[in-house]
Formats: structure tokens, sequence, C-alpha cells
């Protein structure tokens, strides 16, 4: 199988059979093998009896129905946990990606890149709301991460599978797959893809996400730079605050002897222990990274094998 | 006993609570038979109950032959006795019930009807209520907090009287005092879960008053469900939340008072404010590292947790 197209849904009954047709218009004409799979959400609408309607008279498309409302990140794995193409691709239910940008990113990826996002360079949403925050957490993701992508949001993306299935995605990781990815070295491309405006149903997200993605940004940053050597982290950590405890410590010891530094004093002994308290944490991390199972090593592995993709190409 | 096993039944005996053992069990023998299912009963001794244990012996010794015990060799908690009851136990259906009076044994046939095909589990409210206001009220204000920590609305998690499907409990993973709390966290993988209302026993009407290791013991059990339930694959959310805000907090006092050393040369080195802003800053950070270390415990450990339960596969 060439090709799994992952499409999430969550309450789309209005879109899911448009979506399906888009998909299979698109692909069609490729002559590549592909599969579908659509994740039902939890949906509390018909999606899933469209969605088992449509696969009973095609074989090719798979539904995976959850128990309740996971998320997108969740539906996104399970799809991915499932797929069986060597080139997976990742895609939004509600028909404001373009189906028909799909072969473009498989073009991209014959060239030999290993992941390609899209760009929604036209972007049909809400200024305000939706598309300066976006701006600056794009431009904050790309700093912290070191890994420059326009629109990390944009869910029309495509991925070597060997490679996305050894990539841990939880919570709300999907935005952080190409940070994620970087630490196995990967070839990430970026490409322009059209962006709809919603014709129907209503947009399930809201603001209330931003400090969910600065945590989550934290986690990336501590995972892709550091997971493999914590104690580096912590121990940065901890210079900076031993630093603030000899400076309240000279503080003190300047003050006249007529005024009280006790307060200043203490100061410098609590930043003292919390100096040595990140240490001691950094060494725990050491040993909990010796134990466990995954490895930033084995993500990196995965790219020196060489695949040659030119075997997706058609004839 | 050939045929094949439709209901397990399964009474935990812990923490020293149980009431006439020959009488209950035939009193849940002639309900039991009444549900027109084959069953077996199986009694979990949850350490060395002598007086339970000569009393169900003797029970056997008369030809009960449905009646099975298990005994653990020492006390390891109720959720623990009643894992090891569902290892032994063959049944697709299983019904747990207290080894005392809670409900009026003649309700049990219609429980077990509930249990569809349509539903996973079914769980008692006692009503109305027989006991002391005392009793209702702190019932009350710990499902009122379980509301609001777990989202799962249910009025009576001190019931012990419960039928659920097999593949539930393969699902969630009990342990030490969490069966109180098996509804809310079915709840959370998506079962669905009915409430039925219930005449309470007779007996089941007396005053209780624990003493306050219980009650600190609940609201641990409490914080801990909260926390697997929200944010297990998440940590740095929950511990981020708590730390920055703390942080925060003390970084705003400290810029004041410096300010105010810079600017209206108040003096700096002597005031408590100092100090306790300095606390809320290191607080603050001890609390955002162990989150990060939560996180490092995810990324290298917990692989194999899958985020997402899925119902259905189509295809």
């Amino acid at each position: 199988m060439d090709l799994s197209v992952i499409v999430p849904f969550y309450n789309e009954e209005a879109c899911i059979e448009d979506m399906y047709n888009a998909v299979v218009a698109a692909l069609e004409p490729t002559g590549y093998s592909y599969e579908l799979l659509f994740v039902d959400d939890g949906s509390k609408d018909a999606t899933f009896n469209k969605a088992k309607q449509i696969a009973l008279k095609d074989p090719r498309l798979r539904v995976i129905k959850f128990r309740r409302n996971y998320g997108q990140t969740p539906a996104m794995a399970a799809g991915i946990d499932h797929a069986q193409g060597r080139v997976l691709v990742t895609m939004d239910g509600d028909l404001q990606n373009d189906p028909a940008d799909i072969p473009l990113f498989l073009e991209k990826m014959d060239e030999g890149y290993d992941i390609v996002v899209g760009w929604r360079h036209k972007r049909q949403d809400k200024l305000i709301t939706r598309k300066i925050p976006s701006k600056i957490a794009n431009w904050i993701i790309g700093k912290v991460t070191g890994v420059p992508i326009k629109d990390n949001g944009c869910s029309l993306k495509a991925y070597r599978a060997d490679i996305i299935k050894k990539i841990p995605l939880y919570s709300e990781m999907h935005r952080f797959i190409p940070a994620m990815a970087s630490l196995s070295g990967v070839r990430i491309a970026e490409i322009k893809v059209n962006h709809n405006a919603r014709t129907t149903g209503v947009s399930k997200y809201g603001l209330s996400r931003i400090y969910k993605v600065l945590l989550d940004l934290l986690t990336i940053k501590t995972i892709v730079s550091f997971a493999s050597r914590p104690l580096i982290w912590f121990g940065s950590m901890a210079l900076a605050m031993g630093m603030i405890s000899v400076v309240a410590f000279i503080y003190a010891m300047l003050l006249s002897a007529s005024e009280n530094s006790v307060a200043m004093m203490g100061v410098s002994v609590l930043f003292a222990f919390l100096m040595t308290f990140l240490v001691l944490s950094g060494v725990l991390c050491e040993l909990i990274y010796k134990t466990g199972n995954q490895k930033v090593e084995a993500l990196s592995e995965m790219t020196s094998k060489e695949i040659c993709f030119t075997t997706l190409n058609k004839n | 006993m050939s045929a094949k096993i439709e209901l397990s039944v399964i009474v935990p005996v812990s923490e020293s609570r149980y009431d006439g053992t020959t009488e209950l069990y035939l009193e849940y023998k002639q309900a039991l038979e009444t549900a027109g299912l084959n069953y077996e009963l199986i009694y979990v001794l949850d350490g060395p109950y002598p007086e339970v244990e000569l009393a169900l012996t003797k029970l056997i010794e008369g030809g009960e032959e449905k009646l099975r015990i298990i005994k653990l060799a020492k006390y390891f908690g109720e959720a623990t006795a009643l894992k090891a009851g569902f290892k032994y136990s063959s049944g697709e259906l299983i019904m747990t019930l207290p080894a005392y009076q809670q409900i009026k044994s003649a309700e049990l046939p219609r429980l077990i009807a509930l249990c569809s095909s349509k539903v996973d589990m079914v769980i008692v409210r006692r009503w109305p209520r027989l006991d002391s206001m005392f009793n209702r009220l702190q019932s009350r204000v710990f499902n009122q907090i379980l509301v609001g920590l777990t989202g799962a609305d249910f009025k009576d998690l001190g019931c012990s009287v419960r039928v659920l499907k097999r593949r539930v409990i393969d699902e969630i993973h009990l342990y030490g005092d969490q069966h109180r709390f098996l509804p809310a966290l079915a709840y959370r993988h998506g079962f669905k879960i009915v409430e039925e209302d219930v005449e309470q026993s007779q007996k089941d009407a007396f005053q209780r008053v624990y003493s306050v290791g219980v009650y600190v013991r609940r609201l641990l059990d409490l914080l801990s469900v909260f926390f697997l339930i929200k944010f297990t694959k998440k940590p740095l959310r929950f511990f981020g939340l708590v730390g920055v805000s703390i942080a925060t907090l003390g970084g705003l006092i400290l810029f004041y008072i410096i300010g105010e050393r810079l600017f209206a040369g108040i003096p700096l080195g002597n005031r408590p404010a100092l100090m306790l802003s300095s606390l809320f800053v290191v607080l603050g950070a001890q609390v955002v590292s162990i989150g990060l270390i939560g996180e490092i415990i995810i990324f290298t450990h917990a692989k194999k947790i899958k985020e997402y339960t899925v119902e259905e596969i189509i295809n």
C-alpha cells in the first residue's frame, strides 16, 4: 500500500460524504494504491453512521470509532497506529483543507523529503482570534524548537510512515510533530496549500489554548533538546539560581551593620536550596532516561537507512 | 456446573465490614436465582476473616456449589480484592455486591436486566435514603467534589452494588482504594453508564462516622484519580499551571519591592516581603521542574499507553 489518508472527524455529519468524494477524486487519477482512515472522535451526531454507510460500499475506507471524544491528536495517533501505507497523509475533517493538494505532497516526498507540511498561505479564518495568535505562536515555536515552519497548525501534512510511527504522539502534540521529528534529523519541506473557509459546522477551537500551547512548547523543548542529557538542562537552570544566590549573599554582606540583613541572607539560602533541588532533579532524570524504553537515539537511527522513494512514483 | 457461566457475582470482604454472612448469602442467592442466569458467586476475603471463612466453608460443605472463596494473604485494599475476583471469574457479566446490607436484594434481578446490550455498566443510587442527615450530607459533599473534579455526574458512589460488562474492567486499571471511583473512571473511558434508584436496606441506615484518617485518605484518592484522569500524559499541564501561577505571584511582588528600592529608596534587605516573594518563586520553579520530570517519565516510559479507546473498527 502506497498511501494512507487519515482524517479525524468530530461532529461533521454534513462534511463527511463530501470529504470522502473529494479525497477519492483527488487520488484516483494518481494511480497510487491507497486507503482512507476516518477516525470518529466520539461524535454525537450521525457522523459514524454516515461513514459506516460509505465503508460498507468501499473496502478502502476504514472507520475507527472512539468511545468518547478525545481530541485531534489521539484521533490522528489512532489513524497512524492503524495505517498500512508507506506514506501517511493527515488532514482536517471539515473540508478546510483541499484534498486536491495531496498529489503535490507526494511529489515533494518523491524529491526525498521525509515530512511535508502544508502552509495555508491564504488562510480563511478570523483575523483577531485565529490568524494573529497563530502567527505569533508559529514564530515562537520556530524560535524555540529550531524548526522554522510557517504554519504548524495546518493539519494537512504528509509523513513517511516508518518515521511517524516511531514518534510518540500524545496530548496535543500534533502541532509539534515536525519539531519532534527533527530529533531524528529528518528533511522537512513546506508547500503552499489551499484553505477554504468553513462552509458548514462550527469551529471547535478557542483562545483558551494559549497556555496549553506554551506549556507543550516547554515540554517539547525539554524533550527535543535535553531528553537524552537532562542533567545539562537542569544544571544550567541550577547555575542561574546559584548566581542569584551569590548575588543575594554579596548584597547581604554589603549592607551596613545597622541594617538587618536577615531577609536578604534568607533569600540567598533559598536560591541555594533551589539550585540543589534542580541538580538533583537532573540526576533523577538521567536515571529515568536510562531506564526508559524510548531513546532519542532510536529516533535518529531510522533516517540513517536510506529508503528509496521512487517506487512510489507511478510506473 | 458444566454450563457456561453468564454472571459472576463478586463479594469483597474488606475493612472489617460485613453482616451475618450466611443470611446475606442466602438472600443474595434467592435474588440471583430469580434472575435466571447461570451464575457463580465469589467471596474475596481481603486478609484473614476467620468468621466469614468459617460460615462460607460451612455453606459449601452444605452443598452450595455455586459459591467460591478467594482468600488474599493479607490486606491489600478493596480494589485489589475486586481485581482478584475479576481475574478468577469467567462470566461476561459481572456484578459486585457489598458484604453487608446496602440495598433490598430483591432488586438485584432488575439491575441485571438493565445491563443490556447498549449499556456497559449499571450503578445504584440508594433512594429514598433512610440514613441520618449527617450521612447524607457527607456523601453529598464527597459526590459534589467528585463531580467538580471529574465531570462524572453520579449521585451515589458509596454504593458498591454494580453490574458491569467484562470489557469495562479489561480496560481500566484499578488499584488501592479506587474501586469507589470505578464509575467515574469508566465514564472517562467513554463507557455507557446507567444510574438506577433502588430502595435502601433498613440495615444500611445507621449513622456512620469515620476517623479523620479515612476522610484524608478519601480526599487523597480523589486527588490521585483526578490527576490520572486529566493529566496522565501531560503532567506539565498540571504542574506547569500550579508552578507558573505561584512563581508569577512571587515574581510580581519581587518586582514591586525591587522597584521601591530603586526609585523610592525603601530598604530591601530587611523586608519580610522579600523573603516571601522569593519563597514563592522558588516553590514555583520546583513545581515546574517536577512537571518536567513527569514529562520525561512519560516520554521515556509510557510509549504503550494509548490515549484513546476504540469502540469499533469497520473494515
